[in-house]
């Protein structure tokens, strides 16, 4: 089977809950493979797109398409998940959710489903958590859970909204791992980030507030012009240069771990 | 305790009915209850019971099918709720408040039209457990029916949106229509119970074993399982309760589904203390 032209494709695409529009107009063309990044102020649309892709959000107008098949066929690691302390649902069930998109409502688990549960925990260091309840881990045990259900689903295109956010640096580096591990394995894989350093080590970057500001290879999208476009003039750090204040939510776009390394 | 104080109470055939529509009601609510419990709607739940009160007064004044008129009321009562929640940017619950009252006080409304049907109220609301009928028990026997058969084929949907509506959409189980399926369900059990343990009491049901079973267990399976046998065990014993304390039948089955809760609340804090101890004094 050849490689599809493109892994996403959107033409004036307009996102919106009820009567306000998180994504306006947006037209843009990724290639098939490798990791985009997606950066922007909180309140971008980052979140909403990736939804739209996903299949949660219908557009309200304009088009979305995704090449190489249907939409079955995506993998979406959401951002917050909250479950209520006490559910009595184990790790290994929330991974095994991942099958049921192949197995549908009733078809019973196989043994390669319970493989591909078990080969997910142990790439993701997690498979002594296996009976626990997610109220029982930590945050960064408990995204790893969420990656891992990720990829235990048939996937060509794995969204990631926001994966390595506020994690211990453990759990970052495992994800950052599997990042680039699905896309040297040929999926496509799209993280929305606020991390100029993540960004930059993507293949390409998807610049957005509100719409698209630009996208393409790193170097094209993030200068200096089309950040203070995204974010406001100064928000850029002289410093580290590595991270962007976001005037809406200055709060939440500090560094989590500045001692991350890839 | 002889024998007898435990089988004295199943030899009349009006006991065995109401042994036999009480199991049916614990079944039902047991399936339906794990997942009140586990999406946090109770006060859904609860509503929803009281909900179906106009319905059941309405058939019995009008002399039609009470099943029929729980289920109108059923649907009214949704279609209420979905219909202030999009013309309103209320929270869920004060829709699901305003429903809770409005029904109820019309059900007593519509009953208090007639003052020989003044005794029907208690009945509707608490149910009278021996005068369950064997046209009640296949009735019942064919509501469970559909509502386990529902629990079977829902338990992957129903798990998923038991952690995300969202998540649950992108895995292909419709959560839209998991969730409506579920007021069936809801609707199932309470319209299937209320002959025997009555709309205010089969809440009780519906919300204490499984409360009870999720202190205890590990998985949902094991919750449904245990909740299971929690209710049955509540119906049994609560026949045999009544039977010698001379109470409602229906309202001490309630009382023990309660009362088993905080027991079991109890003896677990106690046992946590008491291991908790052990491991000071080891350390030590």
């Amino acid at each position: 089977m050849s490689t599809p032209e493109y892994s996403i494709r959107t033409e004036h695409l307009t996102l919106a809950y009820e009567d306000k529009v998180a994504v306006r107009d947006a037209t843009f063309q990724l290639p098939w493979g490798g990791v985009t990044a997606i950066i922007g102020p909180n309140g971008s649309g980052k979140s909403t797109l990736l939804h739209a892709i996903a299949g949660t959000l219908p557009p309200r107008s304009g088009s979305l398409s995704l090449g190489g098949g249907t939409r079955n066929r995506v993998s979406y690691v959401m951002q917050t998940v909250n479950v209520a302390p006490g559910t009595p649902i184990t790790v290994r069930e929330v991974i095994g959710m991942g099958r049921y998109a192949e197995l549908g409502w009733w078809r019973p688990f196989r043994t390669t489903d319970r493989k591909r549960v078990d080969a997910a925990m142990e790439r993701l260091g997690i498979t002594d958590l296996a009976g626990r309840h997610l109220s029982e881990l930590s945050g960064g045990q408990r995204q790893r859970v969420y990656v891992a259900q990720g990829i235990v689903q048939d996937h060509d295109l794995l969204l990631l909204d926001e994966p390595l956010t506020g994690l211990d640096l453990v759990s970052a580096r495992v994800i950052d791992e599997i990042i680039h591990t699905e896309s040297a394995e040929g999926c496509s894989v799209l993280v929305t980030t606020h991390d100029l350093d993540e960004a930059r080590a993507a293949d390409n970057v998807v610049l957005m507030a509100g719409r698209i500001l630009a996208y393409g290879p790193p170097e094209q999208v993030l200068t200096r012009a089309n950040l203070a476009a995204a974010y406001g003039l100064g928000s850029l750090h002289e410093s580290g240069k590595d991270f962007v204040d976001d005037p809406a939510h200055p709060d939440e776009v500090s560094d989590p771990n500045p001692d991350r390394s890839r | 305790m002889t024998v007898d104080w435990w089988l004295e109470p199943f030899l009349l055939g009006f006991q065995q009915r109401a042994l036999i529509g009480g199991l049916i009601a614990a079944v039902m609510t047991s399936m339906v209850g794990v997942w009140i419990v586990l999406r946090g709607m109770s006060f859904f739940g609860d509503a929803f019971v009281h909900g179906v009160t106009p319905g059941i007064a309405a058939a019995i004044l009008l002399n039609f099918s009470p099943y029929l008129g729980a289920a109108l009321a059923a649907i009214v009562m949704v279609l209420l709720m979905e219909f202030v929640h999009r013309q309103t940017q209320l929270k869920e619950d004060t829709a699901i408040g305003l429903l809770f009252v409005g029904m109820m006080a019309l059900g007593v409304v519509i009953i208090s039209l007639s003052r020989s049907y003044a005794g029907s109220l208690t009945g509707i609301l608490f149910g009278d457990v021996l005068g369950v009928s064997w046209s009640d028990i296949q009735a019942q026997a064919i509501i469970a029916a559909l509502v386990i058969l529902l629990s079977l084929v829902l338990y992957r949907p129903l798990l998923a949106l038991a952690i995300s509506a969202p998540k649950a959409q992108t895995l292909g189980m419709a959560p839209k229509l998991t969730h409506a399926l579920l007021l069936v369900m809801i609707a199932g059990a309470v319209i299937g119970s209320f002959r025997s343990v009555g709309t205010m009491l089969v809440f009780a049901l519906l919300v204490g074993p499984p409360a009870t079973a999720a202190i205890l267990v590990r998985t949902v399976r094991q919750m449904m399982v245990l909740s299971l046998l929690i209710s049955a065990f509540t119906v049994w014993f609560g026949l045999i309760l009544s039977f010698h304390l001379g109470t409602a039948g229906s309202a001490t089955m309630a009382l023990l589904a309660i009362v088993i809760f905080f027991v079991v609340l109890v003896v677990r804090m106690l046992v946590r203390l008491l291991r908790h101890r052990q491991t000071q004094e080891v350390t030590v």
